[in-house]
């Protein structure tokens, strides 16, 4: 029984931090690869530096190198650009499908057993991106961004009710954008219907906060975006894979349209288990006449940003 | 019984970093305090949107002012600037001071009963200033140097040996970098001298490695210095304090006649506890390792004197 193998691609913050997330847990070792020279060998350095201290056997290492990748059990995709200002979104798109479509490919090659967790950015057309070219089935192909978007959620009512967030479940659908939709219904404080607590304005406002989580950070940071919530999300989805959890996350995974939209089929935010095999089982969920079309909107959305995707691919 | 309450003053690499760790074992509830507008708000919100993934209840806020850090039970100091190309270290000195001396004084004005721990550069006069300006007793200002060291030093020795780094123990004495003393007789690997593993000469390289260890990452990473490790130590005398787990650590601790000095701070090894630095263990040193301390030693008080003047 040999140890876990975590490849992380990309050494920015956020890479970096999922990094510091998974060996800290001791989830297994981890290799860090950027095209970088030194930024991926200092930061694994002073992570493996930090192992005796956090009293933990990870080991952390940075590469350029592809092959010391090889046969990770799991591969975690935070390469890419950020949005430069100036920068079209056309632009972006283009660049980081090269970027992430590229990254998948040698990941594949060398971790042909993966399960590939991608959080590059925009989320939906990088974890389709990441499929088509990495060859894998759909299930081994997780977008991380559902998590993301409802742990932002439930710490917001936390923070509104003054429980703690390890009691609040909520569950994010859609694309990960302006289209995203919190189903307000399934949010429980320790099993209590969140509207128990809160008035129907006041849960709009975390919503639409919410929506609106990754800019506030932004905005914030002036200079930079979110790492530790998005890297912690991640992992959440890297601890369920591989210690077959069977964890019931939102995630951005295969959605079959049957022509629906002009298309066979996207990759979207739903409710799934996730376990050794990657995505175990979907699960439908009803929704009310208002989520439904608020759904479809979403995949509306989420399917032109696919169309352009096609294109570059 | 409420629940602990960290400010991290600085909202850098380290400052975050000491963040991270700390609401992720939720230590306590956690203050970033930096006088950047929106950075320390943004990186806490950042950190405070992981704790419901990550299981748990810790609260990160940030601030610019020291109202938010009332009746902290420990305060981290990682404020400070980095070395610039072309500045002095001279100019490194007088800025620190100014920084450290305002920071600890406000710190303490709001937390009179915490206990401060001070990461900042250069370590052994920040860790003088932060007692002089606090107004506090010696024994409640704790230095972070020897366990980042010793973390250094272990993980090396555990990369040679292919042993993990959890039962590899090693004790560090003297001051960061270049003065420190790794006292390789206290090193052992699962209860064994580590010189029952490695050859002298070998224990020399992983010595003179764990020395330069600041400066190999700095090396690497081109733009920027470690912050996992050094926060990673932080944290660990924090649990300690915290928890008052009375852990043999290696810090930075006012002596009051151990090792037959007084009156200054020194890389030694001490009981920590909710008292801060409850003990010092004075150890018998041998003709070697005293000559090393007593070199570290003269450089502290030499920075002590260089402080004075700036105070």
């Amino acid at each position: 029984m040999s140890r876990k193998k975590i490849t992380v691609i990309g050494a920015g913050n956020i890479g970096a931090a999922v990094a510091a997330y998974s060996s800290a847990e001791e989830l297994g070792d981890v290799v860090v690869l950027d095209i970088l020279e030194g930024v991926p060998e200092g930061k694994s350095l002073d992570l493996l530096e930090a192992a005796p201290i956090l009293g933990v056997c990870s080991r952390i290492v940075g590469t350029n190198d592809y092959r010391d990748t090889a046969d990770s059990d799991v591969v975690i995709m935070t390469a890419g650009i950020a949005r430069k200002p100036g920068m079209s979104r056309d632009d972006l798109l283009k660049t980081n499908v090269r970027i992430v479509s590229e990254a998948a490919e040698n990941a594949a090659q060398f971790s042909p057993n993966a399960i590939l967790i991608v959080l590059s950015n925009p989320l939906d057309a990088m974890v389709y991106a990441a499929w088509e070219k990495s060859g894998f089935h759909w299930r081994r192909v997780i977008g991380s961004a559902g998590a993301l978007d409802s742990a932002r959620f439930r710490a917001f009512v936390a923070a509104e009710i003054g429980v703690s967030p390890v009691d609040i479940q909520a569950i994010v659908i859609g694309g990960h954008g302006d289209t995203m939709l919190p189903l307000v219904g399934s949010c429980n404080v320790g099993g209590i219907p969140v509207n128990h607590f809160l008035g129907p304005e006041r849960i709009e406002e975390i919503v639409q906060r919410t929506r609106d989580g990754g800019a506030e950070i932004v905005r914030l940071l002036k200079t930079g975006s979110a790492y530790y919530a998005p890297a912690a999300a991640a992992v959440e989805l890297a601890r369920s894979v591989l210690l077959d959890q069977k964890r019931l996350l939102p995630v951005s995974t295969y959605v079959d349209l049957h022509g629906e939209f002009g298309r066979r089929n996207t990759f979207c935010g739903v409710p799934a288990i996730v376990g050794a095999g990657g995505i175990e089982q979907v699960i439908q969920l009803p929704l009310t006449e208002e989520e439904e079309n608020a759904f479809k909107k979403s995949l509306s959305a989420v399917c032109s940003l696919m169309e352009e995707v096609d294109k570059l691919l | 019984m409420s629940k602990k309450k960290i400010t991290v003053i600085g909202a850098g690499n380290v400052g975050a970093s000491v963040a991270a760790y700390a609401s992720a074992e939720e230590l306590g509830n956690v203050v970033v305090v930096d006088i950047l507008d929106g950075v320390p708000q943004g990186k806490s919100l950042d950190l405070f949107e992981a704790a419901p993934v990550l299981g748990v209840s810790s609260y990160v806020v940030g601030a610019n002012d020291f109202e938010a850090t009332t009746d902290s039970d420990l305060v981290v100091i990682a404020a400070g600037i980095a070395r610039k190309p072309g500045m002095s270290r001279d100019d490194l000195l007088r800025t620190n001071v100014k920084i450290v001396g305002e920071v600890a004084e406000k710190a303490a004005r709001a937390s009179p009963n915490a206990i401060l721990i001070v990461v900042s550069n250069p370590l052994d006069a920040m860790v003088y200033t932060a007692w002089k300006r606090s107004g506090f007793s010696p024994r409640k200002i704790i230095g972070m140097a020897g366990s980042l060291d010793s973390t250094r030093f272990r993980s090396f020795i555990s990369l040679e040996l292919g042993i993990s780094p959890v039962d590899v123990h090693a004790l560090v004495l003297g001051g960061h970098g270049d003065s420190m003393v790794p006292l390789t007789r206290f090193c052992f690997v699962g209860g064994i001298p580590v010189t029952h593993f490695i050859r002298p000469e070998r224990l020399e390289e992983i010595v003179q490695r764990t020395r330069d260890g600041g400066a190999e990452i700095v090396s690497l990473l081109k733009t920027g210095s470690a912050y996992y490790a050094p926060a990673a130590a932080a944290v660990e005398i924090a649990r300690a304090i915290l928890r008052d787990q009375k852990r043999i650590l290696p810090v930075t601790a006012y002596l009051d006649g151990e090792f037959g000095y007084a009156g200054m701070f020194a890389g030694v090894p001490a009981i920590m506890g909710a008292n801060g630095v409850e003990k010092v263990i004075d150890l018998k040193l041998t003709d070697e390792e005293r000559t090393g301390f007593e070199k570290s030693t003269a450089g502290v008080r030499y920075l002590m004197a260089e402080v004075d003047n700036l105070l």
